[in-house]
């Protein structure tokens, strides 16, 4: 057998080789000159959090009274909104605390009031000097943080005894924190959702959330340490009544977060949002308009921010954004050559067939917008529109071309139909199995319609099969939202792309399949 | 650790024998692109274009009673053949011997019955040559029909299955034959030879035309699954005339890797049917051993 030459062979080497380099070249400069972030290209979580609120006033003007979140180093706030009809809404700033209010005459019949926005938090940590001493005196801003509050007792005796016992009233400001954050967070937790005063939380020696926060705050106080009560919620996806208190102590010249309940030591994790500061009830309302409450977490990957800000050159989000068009079409853009690559391994590497080369690549982009799901639902609807019309008009004996334009007619209808249907019994993911891209289920059904015709049913549900297996691959891969901002600020991996497919394209080893194609031949005692 | 011995002996068994063995991957960077130029391979998919060049060279083929490339010459096509007794009907370009209509019997005067037994009119005659333009048989968009004289096979082929046409596949690498089977279709593959869907693959010892080893549904037999006729140990009329005819059609076009389709016609002897640029790699399991031998007895 003729080997293919070896300057062939290295010809072959040598662009890899190039390629290769300059994708490493490329992206060295980037990291190193010019200051591209790799690890801000992981996506982030962000959550879309709603208040709802539903009350009902009975004769007289209904008052309700909230807090919302601030942009501030931890959490960025955006996209909020306010759906709140016939009650007048106002909000104001109190101190360092944005304050909502919602009022309006009588509302009998009871309303329900929403207020989203979307947060994008990040974790703040901070690291205390280790010998900071306990300052003289404080900017007058922070000096009321040190004064005594109706439920936190910085002046009675059991509290500044117990400071002493444990050694909180010597040292410096770390040492302090470190044996008063010690007492609070090892108090017995206390499933109360009431009001515990710093006082009763050390004399019962359990606590929840709110008694170990003002105990901490009354013991940081007692030892010259400012400090103040946070509130605000653990974002989790799903809904609930809950909201959780932490502290902040004021350390040179920074407010540095403290959870006693949860255990977090100067830092403040990711999922905690901050609403307000100070001590103060989250929800104030007028009496008897059975107030009830409740807070709507989902939560959802986005890009980084920080990423995005990072890419300087050929930056082609930036030039999307200005052209305005959707980041979805930037990663399909970029995603595509990614998922080919894909159907290359499924096709040269295991031996599986698919309906055409890329169709299961177009298909998983198609699907980027929807869902996997819908993007199988899509494609079996697909085959079950064809199988049906095929049987339907094969006695009328068409011609070609016709048949295909008949064909994608009843798919464009069937598509629309399972629409209609789907919202009318409320099943609004179904319904959006019309968003998906038409050109492509087009193609599906012709690659179907002929495979199905030429080849036999077996074949084509083989094919099928494949199609849908290699989709869902390309699905998993072509939608990391880490892969496709990484794309984004480093389009040159796409070489790396064009690499791998020079190394399949001249790869002759024995298909995954063909093992199974030719056992006899290679598992087998040989007849000769 | 016997069995790590016996595992590593299993693996390299198994590494030996995929070195035999020949891959589409393999076939198509070792075989077909180095050896067939893209723009010869139109001399193999279109079956019209290869027989000029067979023509031309003098190897013989079926004759061909007309061709028709156009739907404005498919009345006129029909009409021509109303007193034929027998005939075929083929796409130039088609593949796995999809849309070839053979007509076996006229009964009256635009009538005829089909190899598999149905009948046929004029009028559905007519159809599906339309449909053989339209290029519903064909990768390609248009194509064209041609009429050829039914064969007549050869009684050693009669006997091995007598209603359909088996052919010879002779794989080529430069016109050297490397190997070879006879492909015979069965009632399940509807009179047709391909292996796929159920057709006989046996296989040909090269030098003496004597079949050795058969194979059906990936199975070894030694008999017809249908007709019990025994397959082994038998002898391939005119096999010396056969081997001539598919190096001659080999060297009768530019392409260097074939698989050239033979039928033996009672009057007229070996005759070329058809070639393929890309021929499976199913021979390999008919013969029960990969190309890779065959490739290096013809390189040494």
């Amino acid at each position: 057998m003729q080997k293919p030459s070896l300057s062939h062979a290295k010809k072959l080497l040598l662009t890899a080789a190039l390629l290769l380099a300059t994708v490493g070249g490329m992206v060295l400069y980037k990291v190193q000159a010019l200051g591209y972030s790799l690890r801000d290209t992981l996506p982030l979580t962000s959550y879309h959090v709603t208040y709802a609120l539903d009350f009902d006033g009975h004769g007289e003007d209904v008052r309700v009274r909230t807090f919302l979140p601030a942009t501030d180093a931890h959490q960025q706030i955006s996209q909020e909104e306010n759906q709140a009809t016939g009650l007048h809404f106002n909000q104001r700033l109190e101190g360092l605390n944005r304050v909502a209010t919602w009022a309006g005459a009588d509302v009998p019949d009871g309303t329900r009031l929403r207020y989203s926005f979307t947060v994008l938090p990040s974790r703040l940590q901070f690291q205390l000097p280790a010998q900071l001493p306990v300052p003289e005196s404080y900017p007058a801003s922070v000096s009321p943080f040190l004064r005594p509050e109706k439920e936190i007792q910085v002046d009675a005796p059991e509290l500044t005894a117990t400071l002493a016992r444990i050694g909180g009233d010597r040292g410096s400001v770390q040492e302090r924190l470190r044996r008063i954050y010690a007492l609070t967070s090892e108090l017995k937790p206390r499933p109360f959702k009431g009001t515990t005063d710093a006082l009763t939380a050390l004399r019962l020696g359990e606590a929840s959330c709110n008694g170990k926060s003002r105990l901490f705050v009354g013991l940081a106080r007692a030892a010259g340490i400012p400090a103040r009560l946070v509130g605000g919620l653990i974002l989790e996806p799903g809904a609930k009544k809950t909201s959780h208190q932490w502290v902040e102590a004021y350390v040179a010249g920074h407010w540095v977060p403290f959870c006693p309940t949860n255990g977090h030591f100067a830092e403040l994790p990711e999922r905690y949002l901050t609403l307000y500061y100070g001590d103060e009830a989250l929800f104030r309302h007028s009496s008897d308009i059975n107030f009830n409450y409740r807070f709507e977490v989902a939560s959802q990957l986005v890009p980084s921010p920080k990423a995005k800000a990072s890419f300087k050159i050929f930056n082609v989000w930036a030039l999307f954004e200005r052209m305005g068009l959707s980041f979805s079409l930037l990663r399909t853009l970029l995603m595509l050559p990614v998922g080919a690559l894909i159907v290359v391994l499924f096709r040269n590497v295991i031996g599986l067939p698919t309906f055409g080369t890329f169709l299961p690549a177009l298909i998983a982009a198609g699907a980027g917008e929807t869902g996997a799901l819908w993007g199988f639902v899509g494609v079996l609807l697909v085959v079950v529109v064809v199988s049906l019309v095929r049987w339907g008009i094969q006695r009328l004996e068409l011609l070609h071309s016709p048949t295909l334009a008949i064909l994608l007619t009843v798919v464009t209808l069937a598509l629309l139909g399972t629409s209609l249907l789907a919202e009318r019994f409320g099943l609004m993911a179904l319904a959006h199995v019309t968003f998906f891209p038409i050109a492509v289920l087009a193609i599906t059904a012709e690659r179907f319609y002929l495979s199905f015709t030429e080849q036999g049913t077996k074949t084509a549900m083989k094919e099928l099969g494949g199609t849908l297996l290699v989709m869902l691959a390309c699905f998993l891969v072509m939608n990391s939202l880490a892969l496709q901002v990484l794309l984004i600020g480093f389009p040159e991996i796409l070489l790396l792309v064009v690499a791998a497919n020079i190394y399949l394209g001249r790869w002759v080893g024995v298909r995954l399949m063909e093992y199974r194609r030719f056992r006899r031949l290679l598992f087998q005692g040989s007849p000769q | 650790m016997r069995w790590l011995s016996g595992l590593r002996e299993a693996f390299a068994q198994l590494r030996a024998r995929r070195e035999e063995l020949v891959g589409i991957n393999q076939r198509n960077v070792m075989l077909v692109y180095p050896h067939n130029a893209r723009r010869d391979f139109p001399l193999a998919d279109d079956k019209l274009l290869g027989k000029e060049r067979f023509a031309t060279a003098g190897v013989p083929t079926p004759e061909t009673l007309a061709v028709c490339d156009g739907l404005y010459a498919v009345p006129s096509t029909v009409e021509a053949l109303q007193d034929r007794e027998s005939f075929v009907v083929k796409p130039a370009s088609g593949s796995g011997g999809q849309g070839i209509l053979v007509l076996g019997e006229r009964l009256e005067p635009g009538v005829w019955r089909r190899a598999g037994g149905d009948t046929i009119t004029s009028a559905g005659l007519q159809r599906h040559m339309a449909d053989i333009l339209f290029g519903v048989y064909s990768k390609t968009l248009e194509d064209r029909v041609f009429i050829e004289r039914r064969i007549v096979p050869h009684a050693f082929f009669q006997e091995l299955w007598g209603d359909g046409l088996c052919d010879i596949r002779v794989i080529t690498l430069h016109s050297q034959p490397l190997m070879s089977m006879i492909r015979v279709p069965t009632a399940e593959s509807g009179g047709r030879a391909n292996l796929h869907q159920g057709g006989l693959g046996i296989a040909l010892e090269l030098e003496t035309g004597r079949t050795y080893r058969a194979l059906h549904h990936g199975m070894p037999v030694e008999r017809h699954p249908e007709s019990g006729t025994p397959l082994l140990g038998l002898q391939v009329p005119d096999w010396a005339r056969v081997l001539e005819v598919a190096r001659g059609a080999a060297g009768a076009v530019p392409l260097g890797y074939l698989g050239v389709d033979i039928v033996v016609d009672q009057e007229r002897g070996p005759l070329v049917l058809e070639i393929n640029a890309r021929p499976g790699l199913e021979i390999q399991n008919v013969h029960g051993s990969g190309l890779g031998k065959a490739l290096r007895r013809l390189s040494a």
